[in-house]
């Protein structure tokens, strides 16, 4: 069975505050219906792919469901001097304190770069396997930027066939076999252009197959222009 | 004090001397107390310096590296003393260490730490909800790097265990003791701040794919679609 590693990715509160980032709304008066909508979105999604990980997103999944349907209820009269608390409330209290950690996060991160860049006798602190650079080098977009550019290609994909039950048709082997051929005479190519016309299974087999490949450091993925398109090239720095 | 380092002209060896080669002979920190201790035993003046002594000796010193263009500097990390290189030199000593420049921790490490650090002792489960994601993993990972451990059991149900960071971190991280950690900002402050806004925030949310990464505070409110 294979996993995504969703290790270095980003969590659930992360997606929520992509989300309001980018519809640009206060954080303090969030359109729930909306958000809750395109979150949801991205869990069926990445159910659809089986990512691990995706039982965080569940508790939120619900949070917000919850929040929206006592948003849509009639308010109670307002409760003389008791202050009728915002549904949302509690969400946005979360998401509030969730940055400032992140902002902590990244200053203690700034810290401990000044800090290795002064050298003491006696071992190395902290080993490298827990330095990730290459990683960032590799995945130029975030996870969220992978699975919208998968969600559109999936939706104009044409169904699978129904009710055959095959063996899988596509293993994650063939799909990098055929990359590589596609990428040894192409320099780069959309993953757009990889999965036109393809079948749904064939396109989530295809992106885990960028992954991997990705992880193994065969090739970059790279951000086109276009938001919602990436592009996959060869590693340079690979030899294959 | 500054008659302690003065004996060096008759043959007697300095506190400055002592500070310098202990700083530079030990592998970890060394803790004032000591320095002074070993000081006051060794040197036959008998006299116990105080620790303002020592504070005030490594300044000199330092001051005293700096004019002679020195590279090394005493630094105070995890409550004690050591010797290191300077940031300027940082290059040469990359390149003959043959290592990546930036060092650094995954993020989700790193936001686990942060919350440990700020909130010690903490849970795992007062990690998980800031986070909002299982924190376990990460934790597992900082305790193996020894940069956090484990202080004892919470009294709440479950006696869950308690997490807090150790010496080592203090001193991967440059921090002379848990009061040097910068403070920690509040959210309105950082939703307010152009540069979180603009930068950080779309950085730390990695979103290469929003191109209206605009400030969030400073956006009008006026969303119709709130129902």
């Amino acid at each position: 069975m294979y996993r995504v590693e969703l290790e270095d990715f980003e969590g659930p509160l992360d997606l929520l505050l992509l989300l309001i980032n980018r519809r640009e709304v206060d954080i303090f008066d969030i359109p729930i219906a909306q958000i809750t909508n395109e979150y949801l979105a991205y869990v069926r999604l990445m159910e659809s792919i089986n990512l691990d990980g995706v039982a965080d997103y569940i508790y939120f999944a619900a949070l917000l469901i919850s929040i929206k349907a006592r948003m849509l209820l009639p308010q109670p009269e307002p409760d003389s001097e008791e202050e009728d608390l915002d549904p949302r409330q509690q969400l946005v209290n979360q998401l509030l304190e969730y940055i400032r950690y992140k902002d902590a996060a990244e200053t203690l991160n700034q810290q401990l770069e000044e800090r290795s860049r002064l050298f003491t006798r006696g071992k190395a602190s902290i080993p490298p396997e827990v330095e990730a650079p290459e990683k960032d080098v590799l995945v130029k977009t975030t996870l969220f930027g992978l699975m919208s550019a998968l969600c559109r290609v999936l939706e104009d994909a044409p169904d699978d066939e129904l009710m055959t039950i095959k063996s899988q048709q596509y293993s994650i082997e063939d799909q990098s076999e055929h990359i590589r051929r596609i990428l040894f005479s192409e320099k780069q190519i959309t993953f757009v252009d990889l999965v036109r016309g393809q079948t749904r299974s064939f396109i989530v087999v295809m992106f885990l197959a960028i992954l991997e490949m990705a992880y193994g450091h065969e090739i970059c993925i790279l951000n086109a222009c276009d938001g919602n398109a990436f592009l996959i090239e060869r590693d340079k720095s690979a030899n294959v | 004090m500054s008659d302690m380092n003065q004996e060096t002209s008759n043959g007697e060896v300095s506190l400055e001397m002592v500070l310098e080669a202990l700083t530079f002979a030990a592998e970890t920190p060394v803790r004032i107390e000591q320095i002074c201790s070993i000081y006051a035993e060794v040197a036959n003046s008998g006299a116990l310096p105080s620790e303002e002594a020592v504070e005030e000796t490594v300044d000199l010193l330092n001051a005293s590296f700096e004019q002679q263009r020195r590279a090394l500097r005493i630094q105070y990390w995890a409550g004690g003393l050591r010797m290191a290189t300077t940031a300027t030199v940082a290059p040469f000593l990359e390149t003959f260490f043959r290592r990546e420049r930036a060092r650094r921790l995954t993020r989700p490490l790193m936001e686990t730490l942060a919350i440990i650090a700020y909130k010690q002792p903490s849970t795992r489960l007062e990690v998980d909800a800031v986070r909002g994601v299982d924190s376990g993993y990460a934790i597992r990972k900082l305790l193996s790097l020894d940069l956090v451990s484990i202080t004892g059991r919470a009294d709440a149900p479950g006696r869950p265990l308690l997490y807090a960071t150790t010496d080592r971190f203090l001193e991967e991280f440059g921090l002379k003791n848990l009061d040097a950690l910068p403070n920690l900002r509040q959210a309105e402050e950082l939703l307010g701040d152009t540069n979180f806004d603009q930068e950080r925030l779309s950085l730390l949310m990695s979103d290469g794919l929003d191109q209206n990464g605009q400030n969030v505070a400073n956006t009008s409110s006026d969303d119709q679609e709130a129902t």
